[in-house]
């Protein structure tokens, strides 16, 4: 191996090493028994704070409840996201600029800002403590950047693939789902790896939406913390809550960073 | 060039639609808010712009918004140069050893936000690996009480979650160069720099706005993160702007919050602004990217 090589080969293993370093602790305590209980005394090793959360009906339902918004925000995304996304990418039409940079603006928006009137309008529309409240309000940050990826998938395909499928008498409806939607499937995939990720760490929506029932993961994490917090129980869940995101990662790994241009 | 159609507009419609239910409108009701004084939701009274003077006349106000332009600056002049430096190697290990590389490093980005802070302060327990290693090393972080330690563990934190977008994106666009650029600059004899300059940089540049542009923004207005570790301390050490805003919600003071939610709108705003016109002049100078 070449001095270059060598000093490569540390650098990974410096970089893998901070990235990693957290999330072995966290591994290594969701194995750690770290609240003794009856018949397990405190530094056991064993799956006792996953069997913990499988027993726990809470815990179990929080897991539900977030894959079913974050699937609904995915959906919510593409289905609302696509036509936008070909109508930017095929013609100019006017206030087209004005329309990306009123997607920016929002996008930009600190959750923060909006949270209060929020969950007032969900209240009234009786949103609240309904996956559909937060599958839509994550659509605040999530279909701009939707509409960004979708956008610059379709641009890339010569508009000559449109004409022909016309020229073949296929209607826009049919030409949409039997020739565009099939050509951009990798877009769809980063889109929506990215709306799924994105919603699946989002707090502070996710909580002021959720006042008594329908607690998303995090949620559950967030009470699991007291005076006595069962550290053990907190990482096992967190490791849990990793799965999702890392599954994606590795299904996407190679359409990750095709597409993220921005156009305002 | 792409034909000129208004009827594009109805393709825009879904998406304007939900956009306007759950961000246009309670945007224009906090605006509403942050005219009025809110005893309850029946009891609202008109003020003016009273709550903007008044944000606008307490010192501590323009400490945070001068923390929070610290800060940003500090995230995104470590984490983009670190992140570009990272994917300019990656290119050289080898496409399994750099995909291997991305996945690890793209795992931070699906932690939960309110998990981010809990990982490291894990780690850095007594007990945990961390915690054990600074002692060995008789070092000691004392996040809780000395400013310093609280910021460098703030940015560290931070640049754990979000360098690998930055990597991601930027290795992206170096993958997409097409070798002969490469070949030419070898028979200019370009030096590592130059081939930097106008060769690689350029190429990254679409890709890099975007995450610039993401990384400014969610810097500015951090909050899970900070009020986890130490909530603002020590002595208002680390609030933010976005944690002033907290202070305010969790007060239930309605009116100041919006007013203060406006105004932290505005700022971003702002920036996004500057940041869009930066580049579309230096679009028009260089021709713009790819």
């Amino acid at each position: 191996m070449t001095r270059g090589g060598m000093w490569r080969l540390l650098a990974c293993i410096g970089i893998a090493g901070f990235v990693l370093l957290p999330l072995v602790q966290a591994i290594v305590l969701s194995f750690t028994t770290t609240l003794a209980t009856e018949g397990v005394p405190q530094g056991t090793i064993g799956l006792h704070n996953y069997a913990n959360i499988l027993r726990s009906p809470e815990l179990r339902a929080s897991i539900g409840n977030s894959i079913i918004y974050v699937l609904l925000n995915v959906a919510f995304c593409l289905i609302a996201g696509l036509p936008a996304a070909y109508g930017l990418a095929r013609f100019t039409f006017l206030g087209d600029r004005h329309f990306l940079m009123f997607l920016l603006a929002f996008r930009v928006t600190p959750p923060v800002v909006l949270s209060l009137p929020i969950f007032i309008l969900f209240a009234r529309s009786g949103l609240v403590n309904s996956p559909i409240g937060i599958a839509l309000v994550h659509c605040v940050f999530n279909l701009p950047i939707a509409i960004w990826i979708l956008e610059s998938f379709i641009a890339a395909i010569p508009r000559s693939f449109d004409e022909m499928a016309f020229v073949d008498g296929h209607s826009r409806l049919s030409f949409f789902f039997r020739f565009l939607i099939p050509a951009i499937a990798p877009g769809i995939a980063v889109a929506a790896f990215f709306c799924f990720i994105f919603s699946w760490v989002e707090v502070v929506f996710a909580r002021i939406l959720t006042v008594t029932a329908g607690k998303p993961i995090t949620q559950a994490i967030t009470s699991l913390f007291t005076f006595r917090t069962d550290w053990g129980l907190v990482m096992a869940m967190t490791v849990f809550s990793l799965i999702p995101g890392v599954l994606m990662i590795f299904l996407v790994r190679n359409q990750i960073a095709r597409g993220f241009v921005i156009r305002t | 060039m792409k034909p000129h159609s208004n009827a594009a507009w109805a393709l825009m419609l879904p998406a304007a639609a939900v956009m306007v239910f759950v961000a246009v409108l309670p945007l224009l009701a906090v605006l509403n808010y942050s005219f009025h004084d809110i005893f309850s939701l029946d009891k609202v009274f008109w003020v003016g712009t009273d709550w903007y003077e008044m944000i606008v006349a307490t010192p501590r106000f323009w400490a945070s918004l001068g923390r929070s332009t610290l800060f940003s600056t500090l995230a995104i002049s470590v984490q983009i140069p670190l992140g570009i430096a990272i994917a300019l190697m990656l290119r050289k290990v080898g496409p399994r050893g750099a995909s291997l590389m991305l996945m690890c490093l793209a795992i931070p980005l699906v932690v939960p936000t309110n998990m981010i802070a809990g990982l490291w302060l894990a780690l850095l327990r007594p007990e945990g690996l961390g915690g054990q290693a600074l002692s060995a090393l008789h070092l000691t972080l004392d996040y809780k009480f000395t400013a310093l330690h609280t910021w460098a563990l703030i940015l560290i934190v931070d640049t754990w979650h979000w360098l690998g977008l930055v990597v991601v994106l930027a290795y992206a666009g170096l993958s997409s160069i097409q070798p002969a650029y490469y070949q030419a600059a070898a028979v200019d004899s370009a030096t590592r720099w130059a081939v930097f300059r106008w060769i690689e940089l350029p190429q990254i540049s679409g890709a890099l706005w975007i995450v610039l542009l993401l990384r400014l923004v969610d810097s500015f207005m951090i909050y899970t993160e900070v009020m986890a570790i130490n909530a603002g301390g020590p002595n208002d050490a680390t609030t933010f702007l976005s944690l002033e805003l907290g202070e305010d919600i969790k007060a239930y003071s309605y009116g100041t919050s919006a007013a203060r939610a406006m105004v932290d709108f505005i700022f971003v705003l702002t920036l996004v602004w500057v940041f869009v016109k930066l580049r579309q002049s230096g679009e028009q100078t260089q021709g713009g990217p790819p």
